[in-house]
C-alpha cells in the first residue's frame, strides 16, 4: 500500500509505446478452450465446489465491512467477530479471494459533506485492512490482487464510491484515485442522472478510464448505462445488479440491458440480497442461470453485499457461504469452467483491463482540465 | 567578492527552503488551473511573484506550496483536494525542475540534483472539516503541514485575527495536534492566535513551525509570534519562518493598514472590498497617504531579534509570496532571497549560521517530525475522536 501513499511523482511515460508492450502475465485468464478442470466429476457437487473455489475463489463485487466496524471499538477479525457478516475465518471458509469495499455514503450527504466523507471512508477502510494484515491486503491493480492471493491474502479493492464524493471536480477524482479508489457509481449528481450523461458526465468516465477507475453503473438509469457503454474503452460493472426478468427491482437490469452489457463485456455481479434476487440458494441461481444465457458466461460475477445492511437468501447468511451457491450451480449442470469465469476470471478480465486502458490512456491524454459549470454551463 | 556574490554561492549549497507560497491559489485565482496560461517555466512577472526562473535567480531548494482555501468556501474540503491537484499538474509538468517530496531525505535528494524539493502544506483547519480521517486523508495525498487555522477561528482553535472563543485549542484542538504528531504531519502555528501557540507547544511532542510569522517585539501585529513564544522553541526544536509581508513586518505598514481599512469601512465598503467602486476610495486614501514601503533591512530587523529570542537553530524563511499583494524594496519576487542573505552577512552573520536558516533547520524539523511518528505509530492507532464526543458540553 505504500505505492499508493507515495507515488506523488508517478507520470505518463513519455517515450512512445514501449511501455504497451510489456506483456500482462496470463494467471488468472480463464478461458472455456483452455480450462484444466481441478473437480472430479464423480464427487458430490458441495466436494466439487470446494475444489473449484480453492482454486478460482470468489471475488466479491461488494462488501461493506468498513462502515459496519464503524461503531465497534473493538474488534478482532483475524480471529472472528460475530457481530459482522465478514471476517478473516469466514472470508477463508468461503473461499473468498479478494473484496471490493463498498465506500457508498449515507443518503442525502452531497456537496463538502460527501468530499469529507468519503475521505473519512478510505481511511476508515484502510485502518480496517491495516489492523488484519495477516488476512486481508490492500491493493490497486490487477496484478496486486494476484500478488496477495499468491501471499494467502484476501485482496481488498477500494470502491465503489458514490458520484457526489467527486464534488464535480476531475481533480478530486484524481484525488480519491490517488488515495486507492478503484470503482465508482455513476448516479446521484447533476452530470449523471436519469436524462443520462451530460458532457461533464462524459468527460468523468473519460477520466475514469485514464485513471483506471472502474465505472459501475448498478442503480444508473437506462440511459445513462447505455452512454456509458458506448464512451467507456474500458469494461464497465453493474455491481450489485440482478435480472429484472426474473424480479422486479429497480437495480435489477432487464433483458435489453444485459444484452448490450454483455455485448460490451461489461460485467453483472449478482447480488446475494434477498430483496433483488429472492430468499433462496435457488433464486440465486435462477439469476445467475438467467444473466448468463442472456449476457453470457463472461459477463457474470457475484457480489456479496454482507455487511451492507441487506437481508440476504436463507444458507447465505454470511462470507463463509459461497460453496453452497457454486454446489447449487453445479448441480444445475454448469461447467467447471463457467464457475471458475463467474468467481474469479471475469473480475480479473475487468480489472486487468481497466488497468491496461489506463496505460494507454496515460499515453495520449493530458490530464483533463475540464469543469462543470465549463461542459455543462 | 560583494555579499551579494557571497551570498549566491551560499545559496547554491545551501538553498531556501520557504515555508509558504500561495501560487497554487494564484492559479486558482487566475485562470482556473489553466496551466498553458500561466506556463512558469517561463517568465510571469507580469502576473505573479513565482516562476520557475526567478525560483532559480532566488536560490530557491524547497518550496512549502500552499493547498490555501479561503475560510468562507462552500466546500473548503474539496477546494483544498483541487489544490493538491494543482501541485500535482505543476510536478508532472515540470519534473526536471520540480521534485516531489514527501520527506526530509526527499529534500537533501532534491538538492543533490538541482531540483526544487516541492512539499505541500494546508493552510487551516477548516481544510479538515473537523475530521481526523480527513486529517489522515491530505497525509496521504502528501500534506506534511497543516496551519491550525488561518484568519478565521475553527470550531476547535483559535485565530489570531478573530474573536476569542476556544482560549486555545479545545480537547479536540489537541486531539488533532496528537494526531498530526502520529501521522508526522507538522503542526504549523502561523496565524493562530498566542493562546493556540502556547497549547499547541503543551501539547506537540514533535517540533512546531511558524511557516510564515515574524517577530512581535520588532511590529505589534498578532500575525507575528511573542517572545514567550519564541524562547519556547529551542525546547520545542521548531522553527519561525520570518515572513516579508509588509503590513505584518514594518509597524508604519501596519498603522497605515488600520488606517486604510477604517477608511473603507467610513465609506461602507468591507476592507477587503475589490470592487471598482471600493478600490476608487482605496486609491484616493492612497494618494492623500502614501503607502510606507518596507525593505530587506526591515525583514533582517526581526531576524536579528528572532535570533536573540529564539537562536540561530530555531529560524527559517516563509516569504509568503503571491499570497501577499505587496513586498518589500530588494524582496519584490521569488528572486530576493540573496539580498536578504546579503544583509544578513552584512549584518555580520556567519556563513554557518546563515546555512540553518536557509535550509538545515528547515529540513531538521521535517526529519524530526517523522521521527516522533514512527516511535507514536509503533505505539497509537489512528485516532477515531469526533469533536462532538471531545468538545461538546456533556463531553
Amino acid at each position: 500500500m505504500a505505492d499508493l501513499q507515495h507515488d506523488l511523482s508517478r507520470t505518463a511515460a513519455a517515450d512512445g509505446f514501449d511501455d504497451l508492450a510489456e506483456p500482462y502475465p496470463d494467471e488468472g485468464v480463464i478461458t472455456a478452450e483452455s480450462y484444466e478442470p481441478v473437480s472430479d466429476p464423480d464427487d458430490a457437487p458441495l466436494t466439487r465446489a470446494h475444489a473449484i473455489l480453492a482454486a478460482h475463489p470468489v471475488a466479491d463485487g461488494c462488501n461493506a465491512l468498513p462502515w459496519a466496524l464503524r461503531r465497534l471499538s473493538y474488534y478482532d477479525l483475524e480471529l472472528g467477530e460475530s457481530t459482522v457478516d465478514t471476517d478473516v475465518p469466514r472470508l477463508r471458509g468461503g473461499h473468498v479471494g479478494a473484496l471490493f469495499w463498498s465506500l457508498q455514503l449515507p443518503e442525502g450527504l452531497d456537496g463538502d459533506r460527501a468530499v469529507g466523507a468519503t475521505l473519512e471512508q478510505l481511511d476508515r477502510a484502510k485502518t480496517v485492512a491495516r489492523t488484519c494484515d495477516e488476512g486481508l491486503r490492500l491493493t490497486a491493480t490487477a496484478g496486486q490482487v494476484a500478488d496477495a492471493r499468491n501471499c494467502g491474502r484476501v485482496a481488498v479493492l477500494l470502491g465503489p464510491a458514490g458520484a457526489p464524493a467527486l464534488g464535480d471536480s476531475l481533480g478530486i477524482l484524481r484525488q480519491l484515485h490517488l488515495l486507492g479508489l478503484r470503482a465508482l457509481t455513476l448516479t446521484g449528481v447533476s452530470w449523471a442522472s436519469e436524462a443520462g450523461l451530460t458532457r461533464f458526465g462524459e468527460e468523468v468516465v473519460r477520466e475514469m478510464n485514464r485513471l483506471g477507475v472502474i465505472a459501475d453503473l448498478s442503480g444508473a438509469s437506462a440511459q445513462t448505462l447505455r452512454r456509458a457503454l458506448s464512451l467507456s474503452r474500458a469494461p464497465v460493472l453493474c455491481g450489485r445488479s440482478a435480472a429484472r426478468a426474473i424480479r422486479p427491482h429497480p437495480v435489477n437490469l432487464s433483458d435489453d440491458l444485459l444484452a448490450e452489457l454483455g455485448a460490451a463485456k461489461g460485467l453483472c455481479l449478482v447480488p446475494l440480497s434477498a430483496e433483488q434476487t429472492g430468499p433462496t440458494v435457488r433464486d440465486v441461481a435462477d439469476h445467475l442461470d438467467h444473466i448468463r444465457a442472456v449476457a453470457g458466461a463472461e459477463c457474470v460475477g457475484l457480489s456479496g453485499t454482507y455487511d451492507s445492511g441487506s437481508a440476504h437468501p436463507q444458507e447465505l447468511q454470511d462470507t463463509s457461504c459461497y460453496p453452497r451457491l457454486i454446489a447449487e450451480l453445479l448441480r444445475r449442470g454448469w461447467e467447471e469452467s463457467d464457475v471458475a469465469l463467474l468467481t474469479w476470471g471475469n473480475v480479473q478480465r475487468l480489472l486487468r483491463s481497466a488497468d491496461f486502458t489506463a496505460r494507454a490512456a496515460q499515453q495520449r491524454r493530458e490530464p483533463s482540465t475540464a469543469t462543470i459549470s465549463e461542459l455543462d454551463g | 567578492m560583494t555579499s551579494l556574490e557571497a551570498a549566491r554561492d551560499l545559496l547554491r549549497e545551501f538553498p531556501v527552503a520557504d515555508g509558504h507560497n500561495d501560487l497554487p491559489w494564484a492559479l486558482r485565482e487566475q485562470v482556473r488551473y489553466d496551466l498553458d496560461a500561466r506556463d512558469v517555466a517561463a517568465d510571469q512577472s507580469a502576473h505573479l511573484h513565482t516562476d520557475i526562473p526567478r525560483l532559480r535567480e532566488g536560490g530557491v531548494g524547497a518550496q512549502y506550496w500552499s493547498v490555501y482555501v479561503r475560510t468562507d468556501s462552500p466546500a473548503p474540503v474539496a477546494a483544498t483536494l483541487e489544490q493538491i491537484d494543482c501541485v500535482r499538474q505543476l510536478l508532472a509538468r515540470y519534473p526536471e525542475h520540480l521534485r516531489p517530496a514527501l520527506t526530509a531525505a526527499d529534500m537533501e535528494a532534491a538538492r543533490r540534483e538541482g531540483r526544487i524539493a516541492s512539499l505541500m502544506g494546508a493552510e487551516g483547519g477548516h481544510s479538515i472539516a473537523n475530521s481526523l480521517g480527513t486529517l489522515r486523508g491530505l497525509y496521504g495525498l502528501g500534506v506534511r503541514y497543516l496551519t491550525l487555522t488561518h484568519n478565521d477561528n475553527v470550531d476547535w482553535a483559535d485565530s489570531a485575527t478573530d474573536e476569542p472563543r476556544a482560549g486555545g485549542l479545545t480537547a479536540f484542538g489537541r486531539e488533532v495536534v496528537r494526531e498530526m504528531n502520529r501521522l508526522g504531519m507538522l503542526v504549523d502555528l502561523s496565524h493562530v492566535a498566542a493562546t493556540t501557540m502556547r497549547d499547541a507547544l503543551d501539547t506537540s511532542t514533535a517540533p512546531v513551525i511558524f511557516s510564515h510569522s515574524s517577530a512581535r517585539a520588532v511590529c505589534d501585529h498578532p500575525r507575528n509570534i511573542p517572545d514567550d513564544v519564541l524562547e519556547r522553541l529551542p525546547a520545542n526544536g521548531g522553527i519561525a519562518m520570518v515572513t516579508f509581508v509588509p503590513k505584518f513586518v514594518l509597524q508604519a505598514a501596519v498603522d497605515w493598514t488600520a488606517a486604510a481599512d477604517e477608511n473603507m469601512r467610513a465609506h461602507g465598503f468591507h476592507h477587503l472590498d475589490t470592487t471598482a467602486e471600493a478600490m476608487k476610495v482605496h486609491r484616493a486614501f492612497e494618494e492623500r497617504h502614501p503607502r510606507p514601503v518596507a525593505t530587506v533591512s526591515t525583514v533582517a530587523d526581526h531576524l536579528d531579534h528572532m535570533r536573540e529570542a529564539a537562536g540561530v537553530d530555531h529560524l527559517g524563511i516563509g516569504g509568503d509570496y503571491d499570497g501577499t499583494a505587496f513586498t518589500p524594496d530588494g524582496l519584490n519576487d521569488v528572486s530576493g532571497y540573496p539580498n536578504l542573505v546579503a544583509e544578513l552577512l552584512d549584518r555580520g552573520w556567519s556563513k554557518a549560521d546563515l546555512t540553518k536558516v536557509t535550509w538545515k533547520n528547515a529540513v531538521r524539523v521535517l526529519d524530526a517530525a517523522e521521527d516522533v511518528a514512527r516511535g507514536l505509530q509503533a505505539t497509537r492507532p489512528p485516532s477515531n475522536a469526533t469533536i462532538e464526543s471531545l468538545d461538546s458540553p456533556e463531553g
